[in-house]
């Protein structure tokens, strides 16, 4: 926690400086800290297109240079950069619609294979196999560390919500992936 | 879904993360691309009050209605002519400085 407030102090320090004195280098500096994990997380959210990913975080990135007077300081810098870049992923999918479609078959079982690389790819193909919301939550409550009040922030969703879909999706990979479990368990 | 499921679950998807993503080149393709930061609005504002105000006074330079409110307005009292006045200036200086923030933006 220490550390996450020693960066959240830097963050502040550079966007004050890239604010005050119109400081490209200072603003250089913060894309330097955060371009990697907004990268991660549009990466996670559009598997499959890197090209599309790069332009987006390029976005990302445009439009926290030309919002930084707009952030305030009330989430930190790394949530507020993936809210925009969430916000950015969301209008990116609106203009082809229907590549991202919330899949069912919530009993199915995924066979289990008996090598981790397995696990990993049925690990992948189960998450696909989450709802939209379902996966951006887990995203980024597990994977991205945030708590759930910012996951709610980003995601522009209630906290009961986000807690709510986090419950569900684990159980839905819980279940899809319990061959798995279950030769963890025998051996 | 029990404690230990929902821990192994997130180890799972902890593993299953890559972490960030190597820059390649990314900064400075976004650096090179970075507009100009608009400077701030500082001289919008008085140049708009300004030529509203002239725009005002040069209308109702024809008509006797300054006359008259200019001159109540010196004698102190704010009579009809003058209160019309001031309040033709005034909404005249904001749509200048709407005016001229809009053009701006």
């Amino acid at each position: 926690m220490g550390d996450q407030d020693a960066e959240a102090r830097i963050d502040q320090a550079l966007v004050a400086r890239a604010l005050l004195g119109d400081d490209k280098y200072a603003f250089a500096q913060l894309l330097r800290r955060h371009q990697g994990m907004v990268r991660a997380q549009l990466r996670r959210l559009l598997p499959d297109d890197e090209a599309t990913v790069d332009d987006l975080a390029q976005e990302v990135f445009l439009q926290a240079w030309r919002k930084l007077d707009q952030f305030r300081g009330a989430a930190r810098f790394s949530t507020w950069l993936y809210r925009i870049a969430y916000t950015c992923f969301l209008q990116a999918n609106r203009r082809k619609a229907g590549t991202l479609e919330d899949t069912g078959g919530e009993h199915e079982v995924l066979p289990a294979a008996a090598r981790t690389v397995d696990l990993q790819l049925d690990l992948e193909r189960a998450m696909r196999r989450l709802s939209h919301a379902e996966r951006g939550v887990l995203l980024h409550c597990v994977q991205l560390g945030l708590s759930h009040d910012e996951a709610a922030y980003v995601l522009s969703m209630p906290l009961g919500t986000v807690k709510s879909h986090a419950t569900r999706g684990k159980a839905k990979l819980q279940n899809w992936l319990s061959a798995w479990q279950e030769i963890e368990t025998n051996r | 879904m029990n404690e230990q499921h929902d821990s192994s679950i997130r180890a799972l998807l902890r593993e299953n993360f890559d972490g960030p993503v190597a820059d390649d080149g990314f900064c400075d393709r976004v650096m090179r691309q970075l507009p100009a930061r608009r400077r701030a609005r500082r001289w919008q504002l008085p140049a708009g009050i300004l030529t509203g105000l002239v725009a005002c006074l040069w209308h109702l330079s024809s008509t006797p209605l300054i006359r008259a409110g200019w001159q109540d307005w010196m004698q102190g009292s704010i009579s009809h002519a003058s209160a019309i006045m001031l309040l033709a200036v005034m909404a005249t200086s904001l749509l200048a400085s709407w005016w001229a923030l809009a053009e701006v933006d």
